[in-house]
């Protein structure tokens, strides 16, 4: 009899999971078309909630209370205020300084966690150098994000137009498009570029008992949409993104509604910077006026978007 | 010493098992894709895409030598047109599902046609080959209805195609800038070569493996010119190679250095020396030039069978050395997982989809000209 009721509230319970992750993700939907058509009303939003100190989130910079402000709370104004801006006029930029990097690689977790990467697929890797020989020994760490270069050699040979640079200047990959030749792989200066060979990381593990850490809550939480490019992507059978290039978007779905990207939010030691170069006021702008910046394999003429900090 | 029908019958065994050994890969790779692969994001093009250039490659020379019969009507190459034509009817779909199965999405193909972008190399050529398919297809129906009259300006215009798709896929290759030793002007100059090198080996194999030519004093002049041709074409072949190689590694540039020092000393330096130079280019040399080898048919088709290994090795010493080197040092560590690897051998998956292709194409070959009537005849289109 307890078993029977025990699968029953299984069952309910999952099929009530379900219902609000539904209604939770249309809510989610509903919100982000809200917000990307409407970049004022984001710009209202923060000040508002700039104002209230009591919610939690704290007084942005522009509440002026004299102490020192945290960049992450300068660049979600900054990026906010890029947004009010008709589209072609911001130029969306990526900046590391090298110097900050502890190589922790919280970012490329992060970046795993908001856009559910399967195995054998990384936006963000974190590459590893060390130089010189002991007593004078040298080392960084080096984040390869996509360069989302403005002459990018990935996008001309595609044989079905699916990746191309899109209005906000971010190298896009239609998903749907995509056949999967990987000649943007190849073309790629950078190995910025991965395939989605279709794997989970649950696939083959032991089904654990309990609703919590089992196998099946991990196995949902793999296969449940993400939201790159703004749309859902759940994994099922053969269906998009399995199959195709992917690649880092500078979490453009986020951007949209005003949230700086993933990576950028989690670096412990706020190495990434992220905004509008076109803002002259803007910290991106300040930081790639300096001498001390450089871009990978700038020789090429892609004219890459991510700079570094050395 | 094997009678040539024993030898035929060996071979209709040997491809039946290759099909067999091909069921495997064929079920694994249409009902769960790409997993079982060994190629992935940073090698991410492997044996598949190499197989794929050595069977077009195939193709395009096949048609290139059945020109020499039914548009230069050179007399000693009489009758044989229709089984260059056949080696590129059944070589080419080899090729197609090849790089076929390589898409991540091939049911999206059509896309190709109704959504192309034809500034990309890889929409032209999907084009191109089509057309070239058409082409031989139409080549094949105007020489078995004997239609010499519109034959020929047809085949014409597949020549010229089958020049184009050949140097188009070196092109395809070359236009990686990011990729050292793959950005040469060379490959698409060489691939024209290696195409034609394939199309006289195989004919030379057909000749002597299959007895179409009845006449005997035909076949020894024709096998000759056979020889002599494939011989140039694999000094020249050697040419391009020295020129390939020793630009790379004088000019210094490590990713070139470094992918030409894989070909040579590294993983696949086995595959090169033994394979690709001494069992496909240099013993065939010796042996071809012997002066009395009428009588050796078997020795003379086993060259032109080394002749095509050494040219598929080669395709692979053009494609694995050159996804090898990583773009950024310390990549390959920076984020490990599946089909993250620099380090590349084909999987079983991958090398049992070669072996059921290349079964196929060898079972559609002989079936075609042991059943079709217009192959029995080989003086047919010659009177």
């Amino acid at each position: 009899m307890s078993d029977t009721n025990d699968v029953y509230d299984v069952n309910r319970r999952n099929f009530l999971k379900g219902l609000m992750g539904g209604a939770g993700a249309a809510a989610a939907i509903a919100a982000y078309e809200a917000l990307a058509e409407n970049p004022a009303a984001l710009l209202a939003q923060e000040t508002t909630t700039a104002a209230q100190s009591e919610d939690g989130l704290g007084p942005l910079s522009s509440a002026g209370d004299g102490g020192p402000v945290d960049v992450l709370e300068r660049m979600r104004v900054e990026l906010r205020r890029a947004l009010q801006k008709p589209t072609g006029e911001r130029r969306w930029v990526m900046v590391i300084d090298l110097r900050k990097c502890v190589g922790c690689h919280a970012c490329t977790i992060a970046c795993v966690a908001e856009n559910k990467l399967p195995p054998g697929v990384v936006y963000r890797p974190v590459i590893e150098e060390e130089w010189g020989t002991y007593p004078n020994v040298g080392r960084r760490f080096v984040p390869r994000p996509c360069m989302q270069c403005d002459n990018p050699p990935c996008t001309p040979v595609c044989p079905v137009n699916a990746t191309f640079k899109n209005e906000d200047g971010i190298v896009e990959v239609d998903y749907e498009q995509c056949i999967g030749c990987r000649a943007c792989l190849t073309a790629c200066p950078y190995g910025a570029r991965t395939s989605d060979f279709g794997l989970t990381y649950t696939e083959s593990t032991p089904v654990a008992a309990g609703l919590i850490a089992g196998r099946e809550t991990a196995d949902n939480y793999e296969r449940v949409a993400n939201f790159e490019y703004g749309r859902q992507y759940p994994r099922e059978g053969h269906h998009s993104p399995m199959g195709n290039a992917r690649k880092c978007h500078f979490c453009m779905h986020r951007i949209r509604v005003g949230e700086l990207p993933a990576c950028v939010t989690t670096c412990i030691g706020r190495a990434t910077l992220f905004g509008d170069a076109n803002d002259p006021d803007s910290l991106v702008s300040e930081m790639i006026a300096k001498p001390n910046v450089m871009r990978l394999k700038e020789e090429l003429g892609t004219e890459p978007r991510v700079y570094y900090l050395t | 010493m094997l009678s040539q029908k024993n030898v035929k019958r060996f071979i209709y065994l040997l491809g039946i098992v290759a099909v067999v050994l091909g069921i495997y890969g064929f079920y694994s790779r249409l009902f769960f894709g790409e997993r079982d692969v060994n190629y992935g994001s940073y090698v991410n093009w492997g044996l598949w895409v190499a197989m794929y250039l050595f069977f077009a490659g195939m193709a395009a020379g096949s048609y290139m030598v059945a020109t020499l019969d039914y548009v230069f009507n050179l007399s000693a190459f009489k009758g044989t047109g229709k089984y260059g034509l056949w080696a590129a009817m059944v070589t080419l779909p080899g090729a197609l599902i090849f790089i076929g199965f390589d898409l991540g999405h091939m049911e999206r193909v059509w896309k190709v046609y109704l959504q192309p972008n034809f500034s990309s190399l890889l929409a032209q050529l999907v084009w191109s080959y089509t057309l070239f398919l058409i082409v031989t297809v139409t080549s094949l129906y105007f020489a078995m209805r004997n239609n010499l009259a519109l034959l020929k300006p047809i085949m014409v215009v597949g020549l010229v195609l089958a020049i184009f798709v050949s140097g188009g896929v070196g092109a395809l290759l070359g236009v990686n800038a990011s990729r050292a030793t793959l950005h040469t002007a060379m490959l698409p100059a060489q691939f024209p070569i290696l195409n034609l090198t394939s199309g006289v080996a195989l004919m030379l194999l057909i000749v002597n493996l299959f007895n179409v030519i009845s006449d005997e004093e035909q076949r020894n002049r024709l096998t000759r010119i056979l020889r002599y041709i494939l011989v140039v074409l694999i000094i020249v072949k050697a040419y391009f190679l020295w020129v390939d190689y020793s630009q790379a590694l004088y000019s210094g540039v490590p990713d070139a250095v470094d992918a030409v020092n894989l070909v040579l000393f590294g993983t696949y330096g086995w595959a090169f020396w033994i394979l690709q130079v001494g069992l496909g280019m240099v013993l065939p040399v010796i042996v071809l030039l012997q002066p009395n080898l009428s009588n050796k048919k078997m020795l003379v088709g086993l060259m032109g069978l080394l002749v095509l290994l050494g040219l598929a090795v080669a395709r692979t010493a053009i494609i694995f050395p050159a996804m090898a080197i990583p773009e950024l040092e310390g990549l390959a560590e920076a984020f490990t997982g599946p089909h993250l690897g620099y380090d590349y051998v084909p999987s079983l998956m991958e090398w049992s989809v070669t072996l059921g292709i290349v079964g196929l194409s060898t079972l559609a070959f002989l079936i075609g000209t042991d059943f079709i009537g217009f192959f029995k005849d080989s003086s047919e289109v010659a009177k």
